[in-house]
């Protein structure tokens, strides 16, 4: 079949299609697809024109952030519309209303935002000024790039010097989940495909705990909550403890697993099993800009291991570490580039339900958020005080945890489906959350 | 040793604009190099220098230059 190939400006990437895939599968819950968004707070309003010229200078270098995504035959291309619309908002709160109230409203009114996928903009940046400060919002579809890349935008636009903002995507890389897959020959692609199958298989023996109610989801809703340098730094210290230098996610992981579970330790199934993304890029890299690259890996703990922290986290920790010796980072690869031509039902059936049981993988979705690289803690002469994330997750597991560090505190953002979750249970949830955090339970704790 | 060493870590791991001014002293985890980083690095060197690194001896002081790498594998190689 001959593919129209009018106004095509490019293929989507192979590891573009899993994020694809989930857009599709929200969407298919009457939800907004997969829209993320990173809400910079700033201490005033950013120099306006100086911001509009950074975003129109971001346009030129990547008409991409423009494009309409639109499938051709069985495959998606980023096309140029007939018409540049905008992607540059400012919301104004009006006088005499509650700030805090109108700055979360309307986040979550962006990141609901029910737009078709051809007509809603892959990026845009919504500013939101209220009398006494400022929230700035770059929210993308998450086929056009991963977090990594959202990341690169955003150091773009905090770039005051030119030569440096011209080193952004320079030089212009492919691809690089295909890049990898080169390294490998045909034999080693098939072995390392098959030792895949054989991770989610065993994943998959394991029924995965989901608290999420079993009702149709109606609003992505937005919970987040900042500690204070102190609590982050003893935090820090315990997660050094007890995770070493596999780094700080897992510790969150394995915190978050338990304060789940002490919501309802009754919950069917039998363990916590949760997806996180690793960067295929070279840290420190400023290239590439767009496009996923990204390998997919699953942190899983059975339930009987939850009750005690210090099996529960070397659990966690061994499994990290097997995972990296039996290079099961890369063995993903080929099986996200075969998937890329499977239709997308398909491909989000095989993404979210377990092979053996039928019924959701994920427990819940988690990422912590590296911030970008600044030189100076701003964008536009306005000083960036704090960081707030946001994702649509599909329904049910219908919560994500999104967690960050900077300037000493850590932010813990929890994006949750309402009804499947509502606002008291998930503020019941973080009070467990931190007491897991800072290894201040108090026993005896209920644990099936 | 050192020259596999870095080859392995800018080619795959961590960008800098440029290696070659980067010294064996210079702070690996400031230029970048991640839990995930670490890890790899681990499992190239075991099966480039046919060492075995303990787990437990997985610590910033081991994996922050390029002279403590050298000095953490040349105590395991036999």
């Amino acid at each position: 079949m001959s593919v129209d190939k009018t106004g095509i400006l490019q293929a989507l990437n192979p590891s573009d299609y899993f994020t694809l895939a989930m857009d599709e599968e929200i969407r298919n819950e009457n939800m907004a697809g997969s829209l993320c968004g990173f809400a910079l707070e700033l201490d005033s309003c950013p120099n306006i024109a100086l911001l509009e010229a950074r975003i129109n200078e971001l346009k030129q270098r990547f008409p991409i952030i423009l494009a309409s995504l639109q499938q051709r035959g069985n495959r998606f291309y980023w096309c140029q519309r007939e018409k540049e619309e905008p992607i540059f908002f400012q919301t104004t709160c009006p006088e005499n209303t509650d700030v805090e109230f109108f700055i979360k409203n309307q986040l979550e009114t962006l990141i609901n935002q029910q737009q078709s996928r051809e007509d809603i903009a892959p990026l845009s940046f919504h500013l939101i000024t209220t009398e006494t400060n400022c929230v700035f919002l770059l929210r993308w579809l998450h086929p056009l790039c991963d977090a990594v890349g959202a990341n690169l935008i955003l150091q773009y636009l905090c770039t005051d010097e030119v030569e440096k903002r011209l080193a952004f995507d320079t030089p212009a890389s492919e691809p690089l989940l295909p890049l990898r897959l080169r390294k490998f020959n045909l034999w080693k692609k098939i072995k390392l495909f098959m030792k895949a199958k054989r991770y989610i298989q065993g994943l998959d023996e394991q029924k995965s705990i989901i608290h999420a109610a079993d009702k149709a989801p109606e609003k992505l809703r937005l919970a987040s909550y900042r500690l204070s340098v102190a609590q982050t730094a003893k935090i820090n210290k315990i997660a050094r403890k007890q995770v070493g230098l596999t780094g700080a996610s897992l510790y969150y992981i394995g915190c978050f697993m338990r304060a789940l579970e002490r919501m309802n330790p009754e919950q069917e199934g039998e363990a916590y099993c949760v997806p996180y993304a690793f960067n295929l890029r070279k840290q420190k890299a400023l290239t590439p800009l767009l496009g996923n690259h990204v390998g997919a890996l699953f942190a899983q703990a059975p339930r009987n291991l939850l009750a005690n922290r210090e099996q529960l986290f070397a659990h966690l920790k061994q499994q990290n570490m097997n995972v990296i010796r039996q290079q099961l980072d890369y063995a993903f690869l080929p099986v996200m580039w075969a998937a890329s031509y499977l239709p997308l039902k398909k491909h989000g059936e095989n993404l979210r339900l377990s092979y053996k049981h039928k019924t959701e993988r994920s427990s819940f979705w988690f990422s912590h958020v590296s911030l970008p690289e600044l030189a100076k803690q701003s964008i536009c002469d306005a000083e960036i005080t704090g960081f707030l994330h946001l994702c649509q997750v599909s329904s049910p597991p219908a919560i994500a945890l999104l967690s960050c560090e900077y300037q000493q505190q850590l932010t813990l953002s929890y994006n949750y489906v309402e009804p499947l979750f509502s606002r008291e249970w998930v503020e019941r949830l973080h009070e467990l959350m931190v007491q897991e955090l800072l290894d201040e339970v108090v026993e005896p704790v209920a644990f099936s | 040793m050192k020259p596999q060493l870095r080859e392995f870590i800018f080619e795959e791991l961590i960008f800098v604009a440029e290696a070659d001014s980067f010294s064996d002293d210079d702070n690996l985890l400031e230029a970048g190099l991640d839990s995930m980083g670490i890890m790899r690095l681990i499992m190239f060197i075991e099966e480039e220098f046919k060492v075995s690194l303990p787990d437990d001896e997985i610590d910033p002081d081991n994996v922050e230059s390029f002279n403590a790498l050298e000095k953490w594998i040349t105590q395991h190689k036999s």
